[in-house]
């Protein structure tokens, strides 16, 4: 950890005033029961030159990335950023968070990046969807077919969200290209420090999107989009495509106003979850609200919503636990309490956290709300043609 | 593959180790590249744990644990179904193929049988 300094700097540690307006609004101080911890005082061990401190804070593995607390930080600290980069030097001396779900999801992403295996991924690309090889725009997976392996159980829609993407793009006459060696796109390794497996990642996905000739890349899942976005050119390499998150493609102009989309009369009531990446990471708020306007969907705002949006409570498939299940629970119960039949998110994982928490039978009856992908609730009520070009 | 890929044989600790150690006791010979790692239960396996002998270098994986209806706590014979159910969706997403992943069982203090299942895996892994 000698180069915590470095670091710091990097990340504007320096410039915390102590205010602790970080350690208000942070979902892991309010809920971490065992110790004490905050963002303010984790900065505070920095500061004072106590990089062992640092690493044994329950908030140095914890802490979810969520950039809820520099939204506040008048200082303009990113915390975050201090983490991931502290993180990856704490694992090259071989330390890292407790993996969930047995490490499976770090250990597929190990073999994607190392043991050049020959994935078998697009199975799900049936019936009616149309993909192609020269398609302008290439529809960035993710790793949905593993999840849909992993969380079918308790409901996750999974591969559903692929398909129906699929169908939005096909509807709009775009057929998009599919890499049939996509890799896992490395979000995760690195926020949890993983440097190694990034770069390795990051290099395979790159090759391919740039052989592919594609000019803009669409993904459903907001952690991919950051990554492709904004630190594959940053950390690893540049590249020329643009890249989207699904609403965020069908927000611009003559793309998802062509969507003939079927406004029912009786459609649900809904509440929004912005996943922390797609709002807090790359500001993106009004887009999926837009579409869900265009749904006829009634939204009700929860309390914490936009840049104040809580996070689903778990990040990097590490330390989930007590604190993790108390931050799901909080959340569902805001969203209840809207009176809103369903709780739309636009990313997998916020799915998978909040059905992980509802799946718990003492809270079944309680936290019983409908949670769908907005991808999803676009495809099925897709209409037939698209709407003429405005004229 | 050649034969001297790297096998893991999970064994639960009641059937499929016992089967290990009547092997052992009776001299029978099986190939070196086999690691057999000794579990309580093969209940108690992940499909983190397995596809992470796949990763590190592991051809294939087997999985020997108690007959059918005789697991020692009763579940675990379901549990690993579960497991395995799981493991070989993701190893298939993976690229690796079906034969390299395979749950079976043996009776306790069985070496032969113990052997012969090793064996017949390898042989399977091999094409043969
Ligand atoms: S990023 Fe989120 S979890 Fe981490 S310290 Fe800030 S508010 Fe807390
Ligand atoms: S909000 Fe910023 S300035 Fe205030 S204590 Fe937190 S990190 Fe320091």
């Amino acid at each position: 950890m000698e180069r915590l300094p470095s670091v710091m700097s990097q990340n504007r540690v320096w410039y915390c005033l102590d205010c602790g307006k970080c350690s208000a609004v942070c979902p892991i101080t309010r809920w971490e029961t065992r110790q004490y911890t905050s963002p303010r005082l984790l900065v505070e061990k920095a500061v004072q030159g106590h990089p062992d401190e640092v690493l044994d804070d329950p908030l140095f593995w914890s802490c979810l990335t969520c950039k809820r607390c520099s939204e506040l930080c008048p200082s303009g600290v990113y915390f975050s950023e201090f983490l991931r980069d502290a993180r990856a030097m704490a694992q090259e001396k071989g330390q890292k968070g407790e993996c969930s779900h047995s490490e499976v999801i770090q250990v597929w992403g190990r073999i994607m990046a190392h043991a050049n295996p020959a994935q078998d991924r697009l199975g799900w690309i049936d019936g009616d969807l149309r993909v192609s090889h020269d398609s302008d725009v290439l529809y960035f997976v993710g790793c949905l077919p593993y999840y849909d392996a992993l969380f079918k159980k308790i409901g996750c829609e999974g591969i559903e969200i692929a398909r129906a993407a699929i169908r939005i793009l096909n509807h709009l006459g775009i057929e998009p290209q599919v890499l049939a060696d996509e890799r896992c796109c490395g979000h995760d390794q690195l926020w949890e420090g993983d440097w190694e497996t990034f770069q390795a990642l990051a290099r395979l996905n790159l090759e391919q999107i740039q052989a592919s000739g594609a000019q803009q890349i669409v993904t459903t899942c907001p952690e991919c989009a950051r990554t492709l976005k904004l630190d594959y050119p940053r950390l690893v390499g540049g590249h020329p495509l643009r890249v989207f998150h699904l609403t965020e493609f069908l927000a611009q102009p003559g793309i998802g106003d062509r969507l003939n989309l079927k406004a029912e009369d009786m459609s649900p009531t809904v509440t929004y979850q912005d996943p922390c990446r797609l709002g807090r990471h790359l500001g993106v708020y009004d887009a999926p609200r837009q579409l869900m306007d265009r749904l006829g969907l009634h939204r009700i705002e929860m309390g914490r919503t936009g840049k104040a949006s809580l996070c689903c409570g778990t990040s990097c498939w590490t330390q989930c636990g007590q604190v993790s299940k108390n931050i799901q629970v909080e959340r569902l119960r805001e969203a209840k309490a809207t009176g809103a039949e369903c709780l739309v998110t636009a990313c997998v994982k916020c799915q998978i956290h909040f059905k992980c928490a509802q799946s718990d039978p003492a809270l079944r009856e309680e936290l019983g709300i409908d949670i769908r992908d907005l991808t999803t609730l676009l495809a099925e009520r897709l209409g037939d043609g698209t709407k003429a070009e405005p004229s | 593959m050649n034969d001297r890929a790297r096998v893991v044989v999970f064994t639960c600790n009641w059937s499929g180790y016992s089967g290990l150690e009547a092997a052992g006791g009776a001299r029978l010979g099986f190939p070196a590249s086999v690691f057999p790692l000794r579990v309580t239960c093969l209940g108690r396996l992940s499909s983190g744990v397995i596809l992470k002998a796949f990763e590190k270098g592991a051809a294939g994986v087997l999985l020997l644990g108690c007959p059918p209806g005789e697991c020692h706590y009763q579940f675990g014979n379901h549990r690993a179904e579960e497991v395995l159910a799981e493991a070989r969706q993701l190893a298939g997403l993976l690229g690796y193929r079906r034969e390299q992943l395979k749950l079976d069982w043996v009776d306790a203090g069985d070496g032969e049988a113990f052997v012969t299942k090793v064996r017949d895996f390898i042989a399977g892994l091999n094409g043969k």
